[in-house]
């Protein structure tokens, strides 16, 4: 119960109006300003064109802005109420797409419901979070620290990473382990668990690349390693990138007048790849401008975590805004050869309406975090429902 | 209002712990974000020009322009080899190409047929990457035009224009200019490590290289530089925009002007027929080359199309060897045409022409009979006579007189033995022999290695180990014609305009002005004494323009015990060859001829004489000066008509075709 002004009345903070007031405004302008951005850019690679890309970028975009905005306004408690369920949803969507799912590009990742075709994995993304924020809000500083609890977030993690990483989409794989890790870790995981876990899997990542990972997986990684070795193959994606970007410069060749992506020579152009258009364009300014927009949303999405009243709130914001930076992070350094290629969009900058999706629904998460900072969470001892 | 299920301090140091990690987490994502940002930079601001030459490198695509080929003209200007336009069809080779399925395509629109569509395939499976292949090439007009309307439907073929070399005059200069054809591998792989080869142009599916000949020889010259045409490509290599501006010019390649007379040169095939020889004609003053023919020819432009391994196998096989270059390849012994050069050597070696020798029809000498060409014998007779009749008795005799090195030394001065610098490889030196000859010919059977005196009567004659081509023949005559100077034969008049070194500007022959006189003046006899070897075939019928000139005949067999030759042997291959070297003017010397008709049969007058009278009049007629000679003295109506049946041929030699070696008999 803080006192803060006219909102000091009890029930003043649940009047929808005020909760509209809540939302963190400034918060919603710099996402407008990325995905306007990459409306700019699938404009330009369309030959200044609105079809087919920036358009619809620009109409998904106000869609599940509004859809964040309704979110924001769900009570916090109904997000912790929903958070088993949701994680278990997905847990079976994922079994679902293992048995039925579409094979798309020699891979299972897709779920047809009628003409709707959606990728389990992108649930799981918020279910997880939700799930372990839950988890995590009715256990001890020292349970979470190290004690045999731990096993009911490990099997958490593991289930739906296993699920994925089987289907097989190692990017989302790793992307899913990167986030349940991360609130492991903010959770107050013990430094020694911490380290002996790091030195684990840096002794297991050779053996499970040479035994685990399938032909094209590995030979990502390879090419990855050594570019040059096949410039027209499998580096090619990586070396067109990196001409892309290079040859943008301080200031970038200018709207419309990338060649690299205007004539197909970069891949992907409108989606994974589109920040190597946004560089060639723009050059080092633009790009360092829309990294700088990815930072304030990373910052005030913790800053949002760390002003939350409730556990719950804490780490599914933290968590959520995890998997965005992860997104960014790895994006940015696949397309600047720093990293295989996985398929990893840019987030809000790519054309692609499922993980616009997800991340809009995280940033509802995020802003409903902000919106209930005060709300307590009391239920919940650790139980699963 | 809610029960506290956590005691407060523990809610305290979750939310410390929480604080710590998300702050150290900002951190990371931080760092992380300004790692990329670094990495932008050191992409964007310390390479960026690495990567701007890359990216230029993919949107602009040079193609090849390939240069004209430099025109072949002879001394008139008259174009000799040529390019005219070729349209084509290549199709551009991928990674994702399909053939068949192109070629499917193509076959509704121009004619494919199995064979070639098992060329094409194999070509295309050979070609790099990115590089067209031609498909068919010389397409008609519609044809060119049916592929373009639907160009845009076939992404991987373009149908363009190109140039293709042409022969204008098909085979009669087929020896001399050799031709172009496609690049083998055996080119690609010759020319791989020469820095002075462009290698773009090598691989371009229109060029051709030159592969025998002036296109041989002076391929570099000829060839020119590339150019390029500048054009915006996308990642198919489909050109999206045109920049001419961003276009090189292509260098044509130079121009070469050949010393040969169209005219005389295609004069000298017709005359040929179908016999099997050559014809090569030298300017007495300055020694360019007029004619230099090697009969039967082949037509250059079969080879450029490329040869059908039957076509191949037709030329390669025929007993007539059209693909030999008769006139400085082919090597044959000169027979008589020999005698004056052995006549000079005998007068170089102090031996008096008057002294007489009297041919009773045959020699007896070293245990054997030889024969003279004329079993009833000439009589007693000195040098002069000799030469005009021929003789074989008196060269034997003198030959003997003065032995093999006297001879092989005049033989060198007057040009065998050698050859000459024409710019164009392929001459055989052809033999020469004498006493060193023989160590060196018979270097594993000491036996032979000394000269035997029988051998030196046939070389009198020109027979025997002697053997000479139909250039040095042209150059023997120059220089007896010339009466002065070793002239060389001068073949390229000019490269890209710059003129070549004349063949006049050479030192004196050793032999005295008196000597030559002499011999010249037998070599008169032959064909202006009513009784010389060839005085009827050597009537130009040009008023007072003369011709001198010397029959031969080399065997190709041995006649001993053969008492009288005429008319013995009888298949085309036992046949002897039939020579005759002239010059004319006799009086103001100007332009000398070899002619060697193979298997031609006995006497040089038969075959020989009349064909090097027609090249002859031919040479004479386009000369200004001596036509305003032949046309200056009108004759008056009154003059006495005998005059000008005794200068005249007995038919108007001009537009007839030779007459069929009649009834003359045969001369050696």
């Amino acid at each position: 119960m803080t006192l803060s002004g006219g909102l000091s009345r009890p029930g003043e903070r649940d009047r929808p109006i005020i909760k509209f007031m809540e939302i963190d405004w400034t918060f919603c302008l710099v996402l407008c300003l990325i995905a306007g951005s990459g409306a700019l850019m699938l404009f330009s690679i369309a030959g200044a064109s609105w079809e087919p890309w920036a358009a619809r970028h620009l109409v998904r975009f106000g869609i599940y802005f509004v859809i964040m905005v309704i979110l924001a306004m769900v009570d916090l408690r109904i997000w912790f109420s929903i958070a088993y369920p949701v994680y278990l949803v997905g847990l079976a969507l994922l079994v679902a797409v293992e048995v039925v799912g579409d094979v798309s590009l020699g891979a299972q990742r897709w779920l047809s419901i009628g003409s709707f075709r959606f990728q389990p994995s992108e649930v799981m993304k918020i279910g997880l979070v939700l799930a372990l924020a839950r988890y995590y809000h009715g256990l001890s500083a020292d349970s979470a620290r190290f004690s045999w609890r731990l096993l009911v977030p490990a099997a958490m993690i593991g289930a739906p990473v296993l699920l994925v990483a089987h289907q097989p989409d190692l990017g989302t794989a790793v992307l899913i382990a990167a986030t349940g890790l991360a609130i492991v870790v903010l959770a107050g995981l013990s430094w020694r668990v911490i380290l002996t876990g790091v030195i684990g899997v840096l002794a297991a990542i050779p053996p499970f690349v040479l035994f685990v990972l399938h032909d094209y997986q590995r030979n990502r990684i390879l090419t990855f390693l050594n570019p040059e070795q096949d410039p027209s193959g499998n580096g090619y994606h990586i070396l067109q990138s990196k001409i892309a970007l290079g040859s943008g410069g301080l200031l970038g060749k200018g709207f419309g007048l990338g060649s690299q992506s205007q004539l197909n020579f970069l891949p992907e152009k409108q989606t994974d790849f589109i920040f190597a258009t946004l560089a060639e364009e723009f050059g080092f300014l633009g790009c360092f401008g829309v990294l700088f927009l990815y930072g304030t949303v990373i910052f005030m999405a913790l800053r949002i975590a760390s002003i939350s009243h409730s556990h719950f709130g804490r780490l599914a914001a933290a968590g959520t805004i995890a998997t965005f930076a992860l997104y960014v992070l790895i994006n940015g350094a696949m397309v600047m050869g720093l990293a295989p290629v996985v398929g990893v969009p840019m987030p809000m900058l790519s054309y692609g309406g499922t993980v616009m999706l997800t991340v809009m629904i995280g940033f509802g998460l995020i802003q409903a975090v902000r919106v209930h900072r005060y709300t307590e969470v009391t239920s919940g001892k650790g139980s699963l429902m | 209002m809610s029960e506290p299920s956590i005691l407060f301090f523990e809610v305290n140091e979750r939310q410390g712990v929480f604080h710590r990690r998300a702050f150290l987490m900002g951190g990371l994502a931080g760092a992380g974000l300004l790692a990329l940002g670094g990495r932008l930079a050191q992409l964007q601001l310390v390479e960026a020009q690495r990567y701007q030459k890359l990216s230029a490198g993919n949107q602009f695509n040079y193609r090849l322009m390939p240069p004209p080929r430099g025109l072949i003209l002879d001394r008139n200007g008259t174009p000799l080899a040529s390019n005219r336009p070729n349209f084509r069809l290549l199709v551009t080779k991928d990674k994702d190409l399909d053939a068949e399925a192109v070629l499917d395509d193509l076959a509704k629109l121009v004619p494919i047929d199995g064979t070639r569509r098992a060329r094409i395939l194999k070509d295309l499976d050979r070609a790099p990457r990115k590089a067209p292949v031609a498909v068919m090439e010389d397409m008609s007009w519609e044809e060119f035009s049916r592929v373009n309307i639907r160009a845009p439907e076939l992404p991987a073929v373009t149908a363009d224009m190109g140039e293709v070399r042409v022969y204008p005059f098909g085979g009669a200069f087929a020896h001399v200019i050799g031709y172009v054809a496609k690049v083998s591998d055996r080119d690609l792989e010759a020319a791989k490590d020469d820095p002075s080869q462009d290698q773009d142009l090598l691989h371009h599916p229109g060029f051709r290289i030159g592969k025998q000949g002036v296109e041989k020889a002076f391929d570099q010259d000829l060839r020119g530089r590339a150019g390029a045409t500048k054009a915006e490509v996308d990642a198919q290599g489909r050109v999206v925009r045109l920049d001419p501006e961003g276009d090189i010019r292509p260098t044509p390649g130079k121009e070469i002007r050949l010393t040969l007379d169209a005219d005389i040169q295609n004069r000298a095939l017709e005359v040929m027929g179908e016999e099997s020889g050559a014809i090569v004609m030298m300017d007495c003053r300055n020694g360019d080359l007029l004619c230099m023919v090697s009969a039967p020819s082949f037509d250059a432009n079969r080879f450029v199309r490329g040869l059908s391994g039957a076509e191949y196998k037709a030329l390669a096989e025929y007993e007539r060897k059209p693909l030999l270059d008769k006139s400085m390849t082919g090597t044959y012994p000169p027979g008589s045409t020999f005698k004056p050069t052995v006549g000079l050597a005998a007068l170089s070696a102090g031996i008096d022409p008057e002294i007489r020798i009297h041919c009773p029809g045959s020699w007896n000498y070293g245990g054997r009979t030889w024969r003279c060409w004329e079993p009833g014998g000439h009589g007693s007779q000195n040098m002069h006579e000799a030469i005009k009749n021929s003789c074989d008795v008196y060269f034997y005799q003198t030959a003997l007189k003065m032995g093999p090195d006297a001879i092989a030394r005049a033989a060198r001065s007057m040009g065998f033995g050698q050859t000459f610098d024409i710019g164009i490889p392929g001459q055989k030196k052809g033999i020469v022999p004498d006493r060193e000859w023989k160590k060196r010919a018979f270097k594993k059977n000491p036996a032979n290695q000394i000269w035997f005196p029988g051998e030196t009567p046939s070389y009198g004659i020109g027979q025997g180990a002697l053997t000479v081509n139909a250039l040095q023949l042209a150059v023997m005559t120059a220089r007896m014609a010339n009466a002065k100077k070793a002239l060389v034969p001068r073949l390229i008049k000019s490269v890209g305009g710059v003129e070549q070194p004349s063949g006049a500007s050479v030192p004196d022959l050793p032999f005295p002005a008196e000597h030559l006189e002499y011999v010249r003046g037998g070599m008169a006899a032959v064909a202006n004494d009513v009784r010389g070897t060839a005085y009827r075939q050597s009537q130009l019928g040009l008023g007072d323009v003369q011709m001198a000139g010397k029959t031969g005949t080399a065997q190709v067999r041995s006649y001993d015990g053969v008492k009288n030759r005429k008319g013995y042997a009888t298949t085309w291959r036992l046949k002897d060859h039939n020579l005759f070297v002239a010059f004319a003017p006799y009086d103001d010397p100007r332009y000398a001829v070899a002619v060697i008709i193979e298997h031609g049969g006995l006497g040089g007058a038969t075959a020989g004489a009349p064909r090097a009278r027609e090249v002859m009049r031919v040479a004479l007629l386009k000369d200004p000066e001596i036509r305003a000679r032949i046309e200056k003295p009108m004759p008056l109506p009154d003059a006495p008509p005998e005059d000008i049946v005794e200068g005249a041929a007995p038919e108007d030699p001009v537009v007839t075709p030779l007459p069929a070696t009649p009834d003359q008999g045969p001369r050696t």
